[in-house]
């Protein structure tokens, strides 16, 4: 009984894991079909800001969940206003800007700051069930990921703002003939989708270590996510996350986490071949 | 000029350039260069493999790494195992082919698209790069060869002259190996573009549906251009262990970056652009890399970005339609 | 025999019925008409015997074998020649390399480039065969893409609305063109442009929400006051 209490909870963690890294690439890419390569390096921006103002002696709570998604988020804007914007339109030419800008940051922060590995111990500690122990960071990141999850739903159900970024994305002329400017809403989309890359850094920092490299070990992940979850921005990588998530975490508790990355990837391309356009290709096509 | 004739000349001096490569080379460069040149001949032929694939057959394919790696481990492992290159050879390109072969079925037949199989293809070659790096353990031994994990397989022998394990060649002859593998590869992909198999492949590059509707089996052709771009990978990944030793890098989204910047900076839609491409970059990689503040990946990265926002088409046709322009001639 | 007939046949999407319940067949050499408002089904009919789409149900036949369900390319392969609404051209190849690629399947290179010549000359676009397809005007396109087609001698060709974006004199052109092009091969238009259809048509099929409305000779259909009421909207939903 307590062991299958841990499995489901490791199951919602590999879930939540999911969800978490690919809700910034689902935001750009729904939204904008922009393929962002660079995604994992906004990750990992957003780690090592939280690192170095935990470091500098801000408080850690703060580094993770403010300092984080907002450094990166400037960034964000930065990113589109100088490079992406050039490229509307040129998806497979924004795949490779993109996957230069990434190299380039990995490479500049490597110069900056070097490759070793930094981390603070996760907070919260862990508590018991039954003979085994939990780290209690594990419930937060679950957590987390819901109340992401949920505030994404409800602004863009409820605010307007979120009509807006509904419209454009439907329809961006129309938008645009009705007041919207379009260059506006997609820089701050991108922003907000590199912010959510930020935050999920800084969430996963006490996990994961943070180092140049960090990125490469989620953008795969985030990618087969957001692609398979489909053109529905939020229900898809909820969808894809829990569907991918079962799979790579039962794989990996099977196997090996090389053969559970195997799995997810096998799971993926046999959903694509029977969903060609994801999930919500075919089922909830009219969910947000 | 005719397409024929064309096709001819740009064989000839293709064929001239390496006669003249393989037998000067080796009497100017002290050994270390000459190795090094040996090593930037096994990149050019895994920039081919992906300007046929990407450039000619319109397929996104991200991963074209998977099969130089996996030529490179195929080949050790065999060689090792086998004590005399002769078989290693055969079997290590038989891998990648295999594998590309597999792969493009699940893919192509699968109707998986552009954007995705991008993804698709990279990912396969960050798990193919996890897994060799996690074979660090006694029991990761295939045969008599340890895969070795993050530090891969140490002493890879180099080729021997067929059937006689005792006569290796040395680092001279391998360059002159290299560069036969390099035209030869060159010269059947300019051949094999001119068959009908080669002028359907690029038709469905220009319009998928259209060929369909002509009657040609589009997933075929796919499949068949990818299996035998995947063979000159693994060719490549051959000819890399012989003077480098085979590591999971050569899996690495750092190679697999460096395949898609050669071809695009050289020209994606040309055979011979991302060759120049490639050894242009790796050169200017080389110089990079010896100043002392430079990051190899920043500056690669910066590199890509530039090339992609500025020069779109890449260096060879940028500088044929400039040539045109002055002339006053049809590019 | 019929060349080319369907029983039956409905496609849905979802919710929507597309095409509902559609039997027709096409004899060898005939002209056939499929006209019918937008939205009436004719493009997704067109899609369906093409192989672009699977029927949802019912049966495609042609020469009396079921060929339901078969890839775009094999139907291409029965003897068909298709004529995409939207003109589907290799951009980047000439003229004469597109043609030439329509029937290079079944022949070696130099006969294809002769049967290649031979179409263009039919089809009156010789003087283009070296220009690239991409530099080529609408109208123009339009004859490559007929050329490319006609080239490998089909027994049957469908075209998707030939006439779309074509001026009025490029219209009557294409007209004649279609009834020359009768002469050696059966021939079904999907067209919703009325003087277009009444210029060539013999016999016609009227499409309306997904079925068939009339199935008669010309002269029937165009004095049938429903057909004036479908495309006048009149008609009960």
């Amino acid at each position: 009984m307590d062991y299958a209490l841990i499995v489901a909870l490791q199951i919602a963690s590999g879930i939540a894991t999911l969800v978490i890294i690919s809700l910034g690439l689902a935001v750009v890419f729904g939204m904008m079909r922009v393929i962002n390569l660079a995604h994992g390096e906004f990750l990992m921006l957003g780690g090592y800001s939280a690192i170095l103002s935990y470091q500098a002696g801000i408080n850690l709570w703060i580094a993770i969940l403010l300092i984080a998604p907002a450094a990166v988020g400037a960034i964000g804007l930065i990113v589109e206003r100088l490079l992406i914007r050039r490229l509307y339109g040129r998806m497979i030419d924004t795949m490779l800007a993109t996957w230069g800008l990434s190299l380039a940051l990995i490479g500049g922060v490597n110069m900056a700051v070097g490759n070793t590995v930094s981390g603070f111990p996760a907070p919260l500690g862990s508590f018991a069930i039954g003979a085994f122990r939990v780290a209690s960071y594990d419930l937060f990141l679950i957590a987390a990921a819901a109340v992401l999850a949920l505030l994404i739903w409800l602004v863009l159900r409820f605010t307007t703002a979120g009509l807006i970024a509904r419209g454009t994305m439907q329809n961006s002329e129309m938008a645009a003939a009705l007041g919207v400017s379009p260059d506006r809403v997609y820089a701050v989309t991108f922003a907000i989708g590199a912010a959510l890359s930020g935050l999920a850094g800084g969430l996963l920092a006490p996990i994961s270590g943070v180092v140049p490299t960090m990125g490469t070990a989620y953008i795969a992940k985030a990618f087969i996510t957001v692609i398979t979850g489909g053109a529905a921005m939020l229900t898809g990588t909820l969808a894809a996350s829990g569907l991918l998530g079962a799979v790579l975490t039962i794989g990996t508790f099977l196997t090996t986490p090389v053969l559970g990355e195997v799995a997810l990837l096998a799971v993926a391309v046999i959903l694509l071949r029977l969903l060609p356009r994801g999930i919500t290709g075919r089922f909830f096509r009219r969910a947000l | 000029m005719s397409d024929t004739a064309k096709t001819l000349v740009q064989i000839v001096l293709a064929l001239a350039v390496a006669v003249a490569a393989a037998i000067g080379l080796p009497q100017v460069l002290e050994l270390f260069a000459l190795i090094n040149a040996t090593v930037f001949v096994s990149m050019a032929l895994l920039a081919l493999s992906l300007a046929l694939v990407w450039g000619f057959g319109g397929i996104l394919c991200f991963g074209q790494t998977a099969f130089f790696g996996l030529g490179g481990y195929a080949y050790a492992i065999a060689a090792i195992n086998f004590g005399d290159t002769t078989g290693a050879v055969p079997l290590a390109l038989a891998v990648p082919t295999a594998f590309a072969a597999a792969l493009g079925y699940l893919m192509f037949y699968g109707r998986i698209s552009d954007v995705y199989m991008g993804v698709i293809t990279l990912t396969m070659t960050l798990i193919l790069f996890k897994f060799a790096n996690s074979t660090a353990g006694d029991q990761w031994i295939i045969g008599t060869a340890p895969l070795g994990g993050f530090n891969g397989i140490p002493s890879t022998p180099p080729f021997n002259m067929p059937f006689a394990p005792d006569q290796p060649l040395d680092p001279g002859q391998v360059f002159v190996v290299a560069i036969a593998a390099l035209v030869s590869c060159y010269v059947i992909a300019k051949l094999l573009l001119r068959t009908r198999f080669g002028r359907v492949a690029v038709a469905i590059r220009e319009n998928e549906l259209r060929a369909e509707l002509l009657g040609y089996d589009v997933r075929l052709h796919k499949l068949l251009l990818f299996s035998v771009g995947g063979l000159f990978a693994g060719l490549a990944g051959v000819l890399f262990a012989n003077c480098v030793f085979v590591s999971p890098t050569m899996f690495s989204l750092f190679y697999a970056g460096q395949v898609i910047i050669w071809v695009l900076v050289g020209g994606l839609g040309t055979l011979v652009g991302p060759v120049i491409g490639c050894i242009l970059v790796q050169w200017l990689t080389t110089i990079a890399g010896s100043l002392p503040h430079v990051d190899a990946n920043l500056f690669l990265g910066l590199v890509l970005m530039v090339a992609v926002v500025l020069i779109p088409r890449g260096l060879l046709p940028t500088a044929r339609s400039m040539l045109a322009r002055l002339t006053g001639r049809a590019p | 025999m019929a060349l080319l007939a369907t029983e039956r046949l409905t496609m849905r999407f979802g919710g929507v019925v597309a095409v509902d319940d559609v039997s027709l067949a096409i004899a060898p050499g005939e002209l056939r008409c499929l006209i019918g408002p937008n939205g009436a089904g004719k493009s997704t009919f067109f899609k369906c015997l093409t192989g672009q789409l699977t029927p949802t149900s019912g049966r495609i036949f042609w020469r009396g074998r079921d060929i339901t369900g078969f890839d775009a390319f094999a139907v291409a392969r029965l003897g068909i020649g298709i004529k995409t609404q939207v003109p589907s051209l290799f951009d980047g190849l000439t003229v004469a390399e597109s043609v030439a690629l329509g029937v290079r399947r079944l022949r070696g290179e130099r006969e294809s480039r002769r049967l290649a010549d031979q179409a263009m000359e039919r089809l009156s676009i010789a003087p283009l065969a070296r220009i690239r397809v991409g530099l080529l005007a609408h109208g123009q396109r339009q004859l490559v893409e007929l050329a490319m087609v006609v080239a490998p001698e089909p027994d049957l060709i469908i075209l998707d609305e030939p006439t779309a974006g074509m001026s009025g004199e490029e219209t009557t052109r294409t007209a004649g063109l279609i009834r020359e092009l009768n002469e050696r091969h059966a021939i079904v238009v999907v067209e919703h442009d009325m003087q277009f259809i009444r210029s060539i048509a013999t016999r016609v099929t009227v499409f309306h929400q997904g079925r068939v409305l009339l199935d008669d000779s010309a002269d029937r259909v165009f004095a049938d006051p429903r057909v004036r009421d479908v495309y006048l909207g009149r008609a009960a939903a």
